[in-house]
């Protein structure tokens, strides 16, 4: 018996020296994460392409990047509740801009590795493969990427670490920045080219890029570049270099360019157009409309939509939160339970629809948006479509006890009164009683008789109490009866591209000298800034909707639009119409850096404080000096290079 | 039964393990029956050198396992076959055997003590040695000291006792394990964590499914000439967990260790109403909404805390059988434990079976196992005193008919009204649990090879599985200012499994009787294997499903959620040859050398092996002759040594590059790409680290003191670490070989016995300080600092990189005049930091304040330590064990501004502080109206910094031994019943001074907070389940 026990020992010892010396437990397989080996298949390219829409969520949407597109500009200054992010980029003496604070580090963190993968999708698809549309639609995005990192920073690197437009492989701790030429002649031109030739009429998916699209950005990239070839006002750029062009042309030729591409788009707007009205081309139900050429996009879901979750998101990408930034503490409005005003309750609750949604009170709007650049209000829908100026009632939503409340004059409101408007104009002086010391708003607004809403008027409009941006208000299929959710990310896709942007591209370009001929189609104009500028706001006259009031408002305005049109269209006039059109979407920053007129619209602005009775307008004077056209390098960067301390001062921008 | 132990390594299958431990288990106790024979009847005493008797000495007739326990005045009477040997033992003394001849009536037999701890054996990993030999720096503890303290687990236990074995609570919820960093970090982005090995096989589970009443003894390796037979495990020292055996041919015992406790949170320091509305009104930035469930008024006062915090209690039952047969021993325990939180539904609750068993077979063969296995349960580990601390005092949770509110709404914020009375009512519409199941298995066979004396092959090996399954729920509306929230529902299981198999040769021999050499030869081969898969789901309507049905999306808002990112699946190899060999001469010169051999398949083929050397020596000078005259000192040993570790500890398949998926709607069409997060490094290889140690062991005054004293250096080189390139270069992080650090350190342990049975008393006490002092040599390609992470030349691992503060800015400081150069937008009473620029020639600043003026600010503490002491008298004994820390930096993110506690601006609930106004200028924190920057004061982060020494009182515990005479009349051998206060006293600490604190950590750098800052392995106080006070009582029992 102990023999045998002993042999079968003996033969395990034996298994277990064999396993000891068995080398297959150094071998690596992966199964449940991808390598780079993957990107060499056919799926692997393509997921790499699905990537590159993805991270556009990482900046729009991403509300301290629309805080870098607006703030300091005469659309946008902070609002009460914000903090430095908003302060410092206000240049009113609050703050200062600094690599830290400039909040384009979001930018710049997000697309570099968009433009590596972008970069891969180019250097292997063809070998592995994929259709020459498809590697297009990746020459589209590192073309963008880079436009957008040139209007906002000057020159940026061409070469990651593997050599100029190279798919990147190396662990590079340096980098040199090219200069603003070197970036629009070897990067964004060339491969928009190529996109704009081999990317289909009509997107591959929903929401997929066009040639339409790439025409817009190659138009607008023309368009750019030409200014900054021109020069007008003596803006310095960095890295220093000669404003020559190395291809040999001059601003004109470029603004010509740019005039060509964009009318020739307007000719032949594939699937694409204006929507009839500006109401239809904004509001939620509406999105993915035939208007807008390029979004991130985001939905319910929280493994693709870009959603952290359904009910809570903390404010950081991919969520698209940039909405709650204007947006001010609404749910503060108190109405009373009784006539007599005994006790109150409030009576419009934080809710994710399009009028409201989260309120942080980040970005406020100066009044002189709604005394200058909207001081028409009944021609032109786009201040009726761009406001929530009307804020009503969710009573039944936010389950209150009563069905009907008492508001100003103590007179009732029940679900969906409003409970307090923005005056479109001032009112003769001492009409609005803004005392509240009988109807207690609670909020500083104002009762003027006969009324059961509290109005407050332009004049008053301040920090704490300004209309919402009710263009990036959320929007959610699943709110059923109730709230919803306010709290998470919106669920909308953030538009980046329009097709209207085109009629201003061609307009600005004829502005600055662009010779015009026709347009034909169905957008057919004498193909002057005016003509072209009066497709745009002829649409702006049509309604279809009365948003404050409400109610369906079947107008057309169009001709009175026309008519009040100035005869000779100038930059100046380009600007303002631009941000009737695009106001608070993130786009003014760019325009006015483009047309370097930043330090003439940039200051002064006027506002109310910070208090909910405060109606003490006040100028602000900014500071804005030439060196700040381009944003400073995050400082994330300069800390993550291994360079010298002189090399990496010479990297960021003179003035930071 | 031998057929199914060959056969385990072909096929790894758990059931046939699990089949065969039964069959261990049913076999060995059988053997114990015995046959009975012709007997002599004889009487005896029992005495030891001094002529005293030794009462309970054990006597027993050789062979089997019957016997008879000596009187107090140590004499027996026993009934043995004739010709029989007796077999005479005694607790610290030499067993004896004795032949008892036929005609014989008496048997007085004397027993000789061990030579104190000195003989005592150790455990140096491969083997053991005596203490007396050991040339490495190896601290022990034994399982009765660890469990003087009752204890979750091994890392409470060890928490202050070992001098260089720095224990950090990383979490203050049930179940939670401690960090252990013996002799300080060395690595950056590998792990620092200690190799724990249990019962000689490495063990790849968590340190908390070792149950510590299980403990025989636990040895730590400290440096590297002992470590480096583990090889590329050792790096961060070695722990050795021996669990309880039998012992050959002792009679059964049955052991019963329990106690229960209560347990009362600390509450963390917040405003109460009046307070809080004082600093609402002086901040100036929200007000009161009529209609919120605020206090317009401000006489609102609720206690958040005191809404939300229970007594919670602790309680272990331990019970185990030990005892042995003439060529065999048994040891078979199970216990019970549970820790119930302050918060009500956050628990912990553990049920261990322990095994051991040993036999030998004829003369040759040895063969045994030792199985550890437990089911633990976590529920609620969601749970936390955040929303407590962020719900403003002057919010009202009750509704006028005294019912409670489901929110409350504050200016900003709307909280769920987070209650113990909310909590419990939950009922299905929360859960939160994880279950682990595990089972640690070691089998080993011994063959003494027939023909060469002290020629010994044994196998080990470890066979080990550990699952987790987590499941939790949450209704609609729970936690979430909507009622509506949707519910979520998330499954997750991981299952590792381990084996490990090792062939080792022992050769021991003693030349001239003056010369031992001991040689030993390993080859080893393991293989850890883990998957993880995860899956969420919204929508499930029935509550009473909670997670158990994932299909049942019912809402049509709902969705199954699959996360591609959240799946894994792993796999990680080890091969190992390792050769020691060690030599004493006259026990006077000590010299030990190894050599080690390892692979790891995690790093890049071509670069997957590398070499250990360790040696050794130590010098035994109380043993010369020119010292023997020197009656004061018992011992002196000098020790040397010098080895080289390295650390592999880095997640498999690093080496190839990560594509992570992220996934895209194209509207409705869903679609997942993938970006490159990690670039391949096709180089990657070993870490590594040499290291020199010297010591002196000594013990004096008849050995009254006894005392260890260390010095070490090491570098470690080639450090593995996670470079975070810069955006530019596209993708974020590569994993390199770069950079070396250091860590030099000094240990002192010192154990003395005051009083030694002075009329009754007795005062033993110990203390040990150590100091270890980290520093980064140098980082990639020559870079002398890596902001990003927080890495400097020059200075620790651990280093805060921030704004200091040097006070508060004040209008009658001469700088004033310039306050908005420096601070555009600033304001008097804001925080005043240090500034590094230069000035013009009129004293102005040339630039504001900005990212150059950031400082490092060093963590590491001067030196830190424990101490216990130990008083008896006649039955009764005392014990205080406490621990101690000077110097470091205390990070609280309750002060500072990731917690959003100490936001100053009045929109939520806020910590007491003393803040700056214009008629409180000398005020600690800043001026609430001033500069805000990302809602905290600007430079808030700096207020999170504190002072982190302490002196503390860990455990008080007062027990009474019942008089051994009336337990024997009651059948049990020993009981012993005790009071315990766990963490009574804070003597001495900054943060408690201001606080009234714990001033542990009690989360990691990224935990416990709204907004992130710190790196994770930064250690922190967040808003986790708050520490608590223990009041337990307690009782072991042998019988």
């Amino acid at each position: 018996m102990k023999h045998i026990h002993i042999k079968h020992l003996m033969g395990s010892v034996l298994i277990v020296f064999f396993l000891a010396g068995c080398s297959k437990v150094l071998n690596e397989t992966p199964q449940s994460t991808y390598t780079p080996v993957y990107f060499s298949t056919v799926n692997g390219v393509t997921g790499g392409i699905t990537a590159l829409y993805a991270n556009l969520r990482n900046f729009y949407g991403n509300g301290y990047y629309l805080d870098a597109c607006q703030v300091g500009t005469d659309e946008s200054t902070y609002g009460q509740n914000a903090d430095q992010n908003f302060k410092d980029l206000d240049l009113s003496g609050v703050g200062q801009v600094t690599g830290t604070s400039s909040r384009s580090d979001v930018l710049w963190n997000a697309i570099f590795p968009t433009i590596n993968t972008a970069s891969g999708v180019i250097q292997y698809g063809t070998a592995a493969g994929v259709s020459s549309s498809l590697i297009a639609e990746a020459r589209f995005f590192r073309a963008f990427d880079y436009f957008m990192l040139v209007q906002t920073f000057g020159g940026v690197p061409l070469d990651m670490g593997s050599g100029i437009l190279k798919f990147n492989t190396s662990a590079v701790r340096t980098s040199s920045r090219n200069t603003v030429p070197d970036v629009y002649t070897k990067a964004i031109f060339p491969d928009l080219d190529t996109a704009i030739a081999n990317l289909p009429a009509t997107g591959r998916v929903t929401g997929g890029v066009t040639k339409t699209l790439a025409s817009l950005y190659l138009a607008k990239a023309y368009l750019t570049y030409g200014w900054w070839l021109e020069n007008p006002n003596n803006i310095p750029t960095y890295p220093t270099c000669a404003r020559t062009d190395p291809n040999g042309h001059n601003a004109q030729w470029y603004y010509q360019q740019a005039y060509n591409v964009a009318t020739a788009a307007i000719q032949n707007p594939g699937p694409f157009g204006l929507m009839a009205t500006f109401y239809d081309l904004n509001v939620a139900t509406n999105d993915r409309n035939k208007e807008v050429l390029f979004y991130a996009d985001h939905s319910l879901s929280t493994q693709y939509g870009g959603l952290t979750s359904t009910s809570y998101s903390s404010g950081g990408s991919p969520d698209n939160f940039a909405g709650w930034m204007e947006q001010f503490n609404y749910t503060g409005i108190s109405s009373a339970k009784t006539a007599a005003w005994t006790s109150t309750a409030n009576t419009v609750q934080r809710a994710s629809v399009q009028d409201l949604g989260r309120p942080w009170t980040e970005i406020c709007p100066p009044i002189g948006v709604f005394k200058n650049t909207f001081a028409d209000k009944t021609n032109d829908s786009r201040y009726d479509a761009t406001f929530t100026t009307v804020y009503r009632s969710n009573m039944a939503e936010a389950g209150l006890p009563q069905t009907t409340y008492y508001n100003a004059n103590a007179l009732p409101i029940t679900e969906g009164s409003p409970v307090l408007t923005f005056l479109n104009n001032d009112t003769t002086a001492g009409l609005v009683d803004y005392s509240n010391s009988v109807y207690k708003s609670a909020i500083g607004a104002g009762v003027l008789p006969g009324r059961a809403d509290y109005v407050i008027e332009p004049s008053a409009i301040s920090r704490i109490k300004y209309p919402g941006n009710w263009k990036l208000g959320p929007y959610r299929t699943d709110n059923g009866t109730g709230l919803g959710n306010p709290n998470a990310g919106s669920t909308r896709p953030w538009n980046i591209a329009k097709f209207s942007e085109l009629f201003f591209i061609a307009a600005e370009a004829a502005v600055k000298g662009a010779a015009t001929t026709a347009v034909t189609g169905t957008y057919a104009n004498d193909g002057t800034a005016r003509g072209l500028i009066n497709i745009i706001r002829a649409r702006a006259g049509t309604w279809r909707w009365s948003h404050a009031g409400n109610t369906a408002y079947a107008v057309n305005n169009s001709a009175a639009m026309i008519a009040a049109t100035p005869a000779t269209v100038d930059i100046n006039f380009i600007l303002a119409e631009r941000s009737r059109e695009y106001f608070g979407e993130g786009y003014r920053w760019y325009d006015l850096v483009r047309t370097q007129t930043w330090g003439q619209y940039g200051t002064p602005y006027t506002i109310c404080g910070t208090a909910w009775t405060d109606r003490t307008q006040v100028t602000v004077n900014r500071t804005i000096p030439v060196t700040y056209y381009i944003r400073p390098i995050p400082q994330g960067q300069l800390d993550a290079m291994l360079m010298s301390d002189s090399l990496k001062a010479s990297y960021q921008n003179p003035g930071y | 039964m031998f057929m199914l132990i060959s056969k385990f390594p072909k096929r790894v299958s758990p059931k046939i393990l699990i089949k065969a431990l039964f069959a261990f288990v049913l076999i060995f106790c059988f053997n114990t029956l015995l046959v009975a024979q012709k007997n002599v009847q004889i009487k005896g005493t029992v005495k030891d050198e001094t002529g005293k008797p030794i009462p309970g000495a054990s006597v027993r007739v050789k062979g089997t396992t019957s016997g008879v326990t000596c009187t107090d005045l140590g004499t027996f009477t026993i009934s043995v076959p004739a010709n029989q040997k007796l077999v005479v033992s005694a607790t610290g003394y030499t067993a004896k055997e004795i032949v008892v001849a036929a005609d014989a009536k008496t048997a007085n037999v004397t027993l000789t003590q061990f030579v104190t701890e000195l003989g005592s054996v150790v455990v140096i990993g491969y083997g053991t040695q005596r203490k007396e030999a050991v040339t490495g720096s190896v601290a022990t503890i034994s399982g009765d000291k660890l469990n003087e303290i009752p204890s979750a687990n091994i890392s409470q236990a060890l928490q202050g006792r070992v001098a260089g074995v720095e224990i950090s609570q990383t979490d203050s919820r049930p179940g939670s394990t401690m960090q252990i960093r013996i002799r300080g970090t060395r690595s950056l982005n590998a792990s620092n964590d200690a190799l724990v090995v249990l019962d000689g096989i490495p063990f790849p589970g968590s340190i908390g499914d070792i149950d510590p009443g299980e403990i025989k003894s636990i040895d730590i390796l400290k440096d590297a000439s002992a470590t480096a037979i583990y090889g590329s495990r050792g790096a961060n020292g070695v722990i050795l967990v021996t669990t309880n055996k039998g012992r050959q041919g002792a009679k059964p015992h049955i052991t019963y260790n329990g106690y229960y406790g209560i347990k009362n949170a600390i509450k963390y320091p917040m405003m109460n109403g009046a307070d809080f509305w004082k600093l609402r009104q002086t901040a100036n930035l929200y007000r009161t909404s009529p209609g919120a469930d605020e206090d317009t008024t401000g006489k609102t006062n609720t206690d958040w805390q005191d809404l939300l915090y229970q007594t919670g209690y602790v309680t272990s039952n331990d019970l185990s059988v030990t005892g042995g047969t003439e060529k065999g021993s048994y040891q078979i325990g199970g216990s019970y434990y549970k820790d119930q939180a302050v918060i009500p539904g956050q628990y912990y609750t553990r049920y261990s079976l322990h095994s051991a068993i040993d036999q030998e077979i004829g003369k040759f063969v040895r063969i045994g196992f030792t199985t550890n296995n437990s089911y633990g349960i976590t529920n609620g580990a969601t749970l936390n005193a955040g929303t407590a601390l962020s719900t403003t005092p002057i919010s009202n949770p009750y509704n006028a008919d005294g019912s409670l509110k489901r929110t409350v709404k504050m200016t900003m914020d709307e909280n769920w009204v987070y209650t113990k009375q909310s909590l419990n009512a939950l009922g299905n519409q929360f859960v939160d649990l994880t279950r682990a199941f595990n089972s640690y298995n070691n089998i080993y066979g011994e063959l003494k090879v027939p023909g060469v004396p002290g020629l010994k092959y044994r196998a080990n090996i470890g066979l080990n599985y550990r699952q987790s399954n987590y499941g939790g729920y949450t209704g609609y509306g729970f936690n979430s200012s909507s009622a509506t929230t949707i519910s979520s529902a998330t499954i997750s299981n991981s299952n590792t499994t381990n084996w490990a198999i090792e062939n080792l040769l022992t050769y021991e021999k003693t030349i001239a009787g003056k010369h031992k050499i001991s040689a030993t030869a390993l080859a080893s081969s393991e293989q850890t294997a883990y998957w993880y898969s995860t899956i969420n789901a919204t929508g499930i309507q029935n509550d009473a499903f909670q997670f158990y049905n994932m299909g049942a999306v019912t809402d049509p808002n709902g969705q199954i959620t699959v996360n591609p990112n959240n799946q894994s699946a792993w796999k990680r190899g080890l091969v190992s040859y390792m050769g020691r060999v060690m030599y004493s001469y006259n026990d006077r010169y000590m010299i030990s050398a190894a050599v080690r051999s390892d692979a790891a398949s995690v790093l890049a083929p071509g670069h997957q092996w590398h070499n250990y050397p360790a040696v050794s020596a130590g010098w035994n000078i109380a043993k010369e002759s020119f010292m023997q005259n020197v009656k004061a000192i018992d011992n002196l040993k000098v020790r040397i040594g010098y080895g080289e570790t390295s650390n592999q500890s880095v997640n498999p398949y690093q080496t190839l590059g990560t594509l992570t998926p992220v996934g895209y709607n194209f509207g409705t069409t869903n679609t997942t790409g993938y970006n490159v997060s990690l670039l391949p490094n096709p180089s990657l290889g070993w870490e590594y680290s040499k290291t020199w140690n010297y010591g002196v062991d000594f013990s004096i005054l008849k050995n009254r003191l006894s005392g260890t004293i260390e010095y070490y250096s090491q570098k470690t080189n080639d450090v593995l670490q996670s470079v975070s390139l810069p955006a530019t270069a596209g993708v974020g992080s590569v994993l390199q070989n770069i950079g070396n650090t250091q860590n030099k350190g000094f240990e002192l342990a010192l154990n003395g016995t005051i009083l030694e049975n002075k009329n009754g008393w007795t005062w033993d006490a110990g203390i040990n300080v150590y100091s270890n002092h980290n520093k980064l040599l140098s980082l990639a390609s020559g870079a002398t600092q890596d902001v990003n992470n927080w890495w400097f030349v020059g200075h620790p691992i651990d280093a805060i990189y921030d704004y200091q503060k040097i006070g508060l800015w004040q209008t009658t400081d001469k700088d004033y005049q310039y306050l908005q150069t420096y601070e555009p937008g600033g304001n008097a009473g804001m925080i005043k930091v240090k500034y590094t620029g230069t000035y013009n020639s009129n004293g102005s600043p040339t630039r504001a304040i900005g990212a150059a003026d950031r400082q490092i600010l060093d963590m590491q503490p001067k030196f830190e330590g424990g101490f216990n002491t130990r008083v008896t008298y006649k039955g009764f004994d005392l014990s205080i064990v406490g621990a101690f820390k000077s110097g470091g930096t205390l990070i609280s993110t309750l002060y500072g501004a990731t917690g959003y506690y100490n936001m100053e601006s009045g929109r939520r609930e806020n910590v007491k502080i003393d803040y700056w106004t214009p008629t409180n200028t000398n005020a600690k924190y800043p001026n609430p109206a001033g500069i805000i920057n990302s809602n905290n004061p600007k430079y808030g982060t700096t207020l999170g910094y504190f002072d982190a020494s302490y002196l503390k009182i860990r455990t008080i515990s007062l027990g009474y031994n019942f008089n051994p005479k009336w337990m024997k009349a009651a059948g049990a051998d020993r009981m012993r019943v005790y009071i315990t206060a766990q963490n009574p006293l804070v003597l001495f600490s900054p943060y408690h001074k201001e606080s009234g604190q714990d001033p542990e950590t009690n989360s990691y750098g990224t935990q416990n907070q709204a907004v992130t800052n710190y790196p994770y392995r930064m250690l922190v106080v967040g808003s986790n389940t708050p520490s608590t006070k223990n009041f337990i009582i307690g009782c072991n029992l042998t019988f």
